[in-house]
């Protein structure tokens, strides 16, 4: 090869390396600009559900049209009848409306607004036969106009709100009485048919308990079954056969575990459906694969230096491998087990099966209570027609997106922290 | 080597890995409270060999020992044998230093605390302390016992394994070239430790290097493909061998 060639072989060397580096940078890029995209979009549609809209009514607490008086109690006061007074306050708004637009009036506030003045009396009960001015939560569609997410110019015929309400509504924004707040409701309410005071609170408790359930199954049966199995097992064919099936197990779609959960978990044993108890048994089997497999990966990757120095000092087998194996896997085993968790946070196909879809409006207290979880919610909110539930269900998201990022943080830096401590 | 006690005697010891056989009618006779050194080629089976003074082997699953070895008279290699007392009996250091992820007290309170051997934290206390001191490293680290083992230096880490190994007061201990990983400083410190040590235990040392052996054993024996060539004092063997394989051995012309 003279020096000619050499310097040709030479630039080959060198663009094929450049070639590399470009290919790999713009994969990366692609791949980042579609997470990018996915996260845009969906905090575009979504941030807006973070924040609900109210509008100030001045309402005359009147004790004859309420039926309560001053020494009224609790009781009394819930089962009093809070409407006249609401309408009086929004008929207020244009006094000189035509009776077919009152109805229209009625419409501009959501249909829990008697329950918010009955809560507002039951804290401020001096306010009896005064006027005051309380919040009210307006009704979805105005709230939609309101955030900017529904389009005031289309045909009044083609939307849901008369141009009457428009007016209203742009009269009371030009007087600064319509106001927005943070929507702890979102967080709160369980879900509900109407979008402006529907919530993930249900959900959340659904998807933490089924969490529950699931870690508190599928972590120990995991982790005992892959010490045994990496470290006391005899090799044999049998061990050989119980290996391949966890693997596979790991693979089988988890629609499979929810046709499962509900021949043996419901129609066998009878165990009450929808509730957080079977989804949480359910995502422990589909779970458990994907915790023994780190797991014994993590076992597998401990010197075996450290059990020869432990059994050379006498140390029975579990000894040395409760006392020397098993925490320096610890980490492994733990970010496995969390990962596992965050994808059983995320599963919904097996829960439609054991009925987790149906419409839970109150915020279940234990496992035992019908429920749904996060990610149903969102099935169920994306197929609802009411715009309000467009945001609501890419926030549902963001809340989703949350957890599991936090979880899989989580994940991170314990195996970086313990895996620091003692290289 | 006459009016010696005899600490080990192994009689006919054949070792198989599977169908491959690494130890050869091996008969060997280990004086108490003496360092004799095993030396030979790699892949000779002076490891395999002292590996069987403890049943260390017994952790390999394709692992069969064959023919007997008596510690004190008593046959070990006995199915009936428990082998956790065996090992409290006859402790070992390996090639890598293999210190526990614990703290430094806790390295060398671990023996101590799975055999029972303290009444109380004060007992305990005492064995740390007077084990790291036999090891020379007690005025090491006798500030920072609380820190992780791992994050010693290699001589240091292989010190607080042979002080681990003592902690729970063997009569024998078994080193697996514990020195092949260390600088020429920290053998240096190795070596005088086991000089010391040997007026308590009897040592049986695996090494590499020749002048190791020389300088701190006082019976070598010489393997060679699994069977014993030559075993006499060191002395001899270094000076004037029976055998030509071992002149060859030790002058460095092969191996």
């Amino acid at each position: 090869m003279n020096n000619k060639e050499k310097e040709i072989f030479l630039r080959k060397r060198y663009s094929a390396e450049k070639r590399f580096r470009f290919f790999g940078i713009s994969s990366i890029i692609i791949a980042l600009s579609f997470l990018c995209i996915l996260l845009i979009n969906i905090f575009t549609n979504g941030l807006s559900a973070f924040s609900r809209t109210e509008i100030l009514l001045k309402i005359n607490f009147n004790e004859k049209k309420l039926g309560i008086n001053s020494s009224s109690t609790d009781k009394e006061i819930k089962q009093a009848n809070f409407d006249e007074v609401l309408q009086d306050a929004l008929l207020s708004l244009a006094p000189n409306a035509p009776e077919l637009k009152q109805a229209e009036l009625m419409d501009l506030v959501s249909i829990d607004a008697t329950t918010e003045l009955k809560k507002f009396y039951l804290k401020n009960k001096d306010v009896l036969n005064k006027t005051a001015e309380v919040a009210v939560t307006l009704s979805d569609d105005i709230d939609q106009v309101h955030k900017g997410n529904f389009p005031r110019d289309i045909p009044e015929d083609r939307r849901r709100f008369s141009d009457f309400q428009l007016k209203i509504y742009d009269e009371q924004s030009s007087k600064n009485k319509i106001i927005s707040e943070f929507n702890w409701p979102f967080i709160f309410n369980a879900d509900s048919r109407e979008p402006e005071i529907a919530g993930v609170g249900a959900s959340l408790m659904g998807s933490f308990f089924t969490l529950i359930v699931c870690l508190l199954l599928s972590f120990p049966l995991g982790i005992l079954a892959a010490i045994y199995l990496e470290e006391f097992a005899p090799k044999n064919k049998i061990t050989e056969i119980i290996e391949v099936n966890v693997n596979n197990l790991a693979a089988v779609p988890s629609i499979v575990f929810g046709l499962l959960g509900l021949g043996v978990f419901l129609n066998y044993f009878y165990l009450p459906r929808s509730t957080p108890l079977v989804g949480g048994l359910v995502l422990a089997l589909m779970t458990l694969p994907r915790i023994i497999i780190p797991c014994r990966a993590a076992l597998k990757a401990v010197p075996p230096s450290i059990r020869e120095g432990a059994l050379a000092l006498g140390a029975s087998k579990v000894q040395t491998v409760m006392h020397n194996v098993v925490p320096l896997a610890m980490p492994g085993t733990l970010s496995g087990t969390i990962i596992g968790l965050s994808q059983a946070l995320g599963e919904t196909a097996p829960l439609l099966l054991i009925g987790m879809v149906a419409f839970i409006n109150v915020v279940p207290s234990t496992p035992l209570d019908p429920s749904s979880v996060l990610p149903v919610q969102v099935y169920l909110w994306s197929e609802s027609a009411e715009r309000g539930f467009v945001e609501k269900t890419s926030a549902t998201i963001i809340i989703l997106i949350f957890f599991l990022a936090f979880m899989n943080s989580f994940a991170i830096y314990l195996r970086n922290k313990f895996e620091k401590k003692w290289s | 080597m006459k009016n010696q006690k005899i600490k080990i005697s192994t009689k006919n010891l054949n070792v198989f890995y599977g169908a491959k056989q690494a130890l050869f009618d091996v008969n060997l006779e280990l004086e108490e409270k003496k360092v004799t050194a095993l030396i030979g080629p790699s892949g000779c089976g002076k490891s395999t060999y002292i590996r069987c003074l403890n049943r260390m082997n017994d952790v390999i699953d394709i692992c069969k020992v064959e023919g007997s070895i008596k510690i004190d008279g008593q046959e070990i290699n006995k199915k009936d044998v428990d082998v956790n007392l065996l090992r409290e009996k006859v402790g070992m250091v390996f090639q890598k230093p293999n210190p526990f992820p614990k703290s430094i007290y806790d390295n060398i309170a671990y023996g101590p605390r799975i055999h029972g051997l303290a009444d109380n934290k004060n007992d305990l206390d005492q064995i740390v302390e007077s084990s790291l001191k036999k090891a020379a490293l007690w005025d090491e680290v006798k500030d920072r016992l609380n820190q992780p083992g791992t994050g010693l230096s290699g001589g240091q880490q292989q010190r607080l394994c042979i002080a681990r190994t003592i902690s729970i007061n063997p009569e024998v201990i078994l080193m697996d070239e514990p020195c092949s990983a260390l600088d020429p400083i920290a053998t240096a410190k190795i070596e005088e430790l086991i000089d010391d040590l040997k007026k308590t235990y009897t040592i049986v040392i695996v090494t590499h290097s020749m002048s190791q052996a020389a300088r701190v054993s006082q019976n070598t024996g010489f393997f060679h493909l699994g069977k014993i060539l030559e075993f006499n004092l060191t002395e001899k063997i270094f000076k004037n061998p029976d055998n030509k394989l071992t002149q060859d051995y030790i002058t460095g012309r092969f191996g």
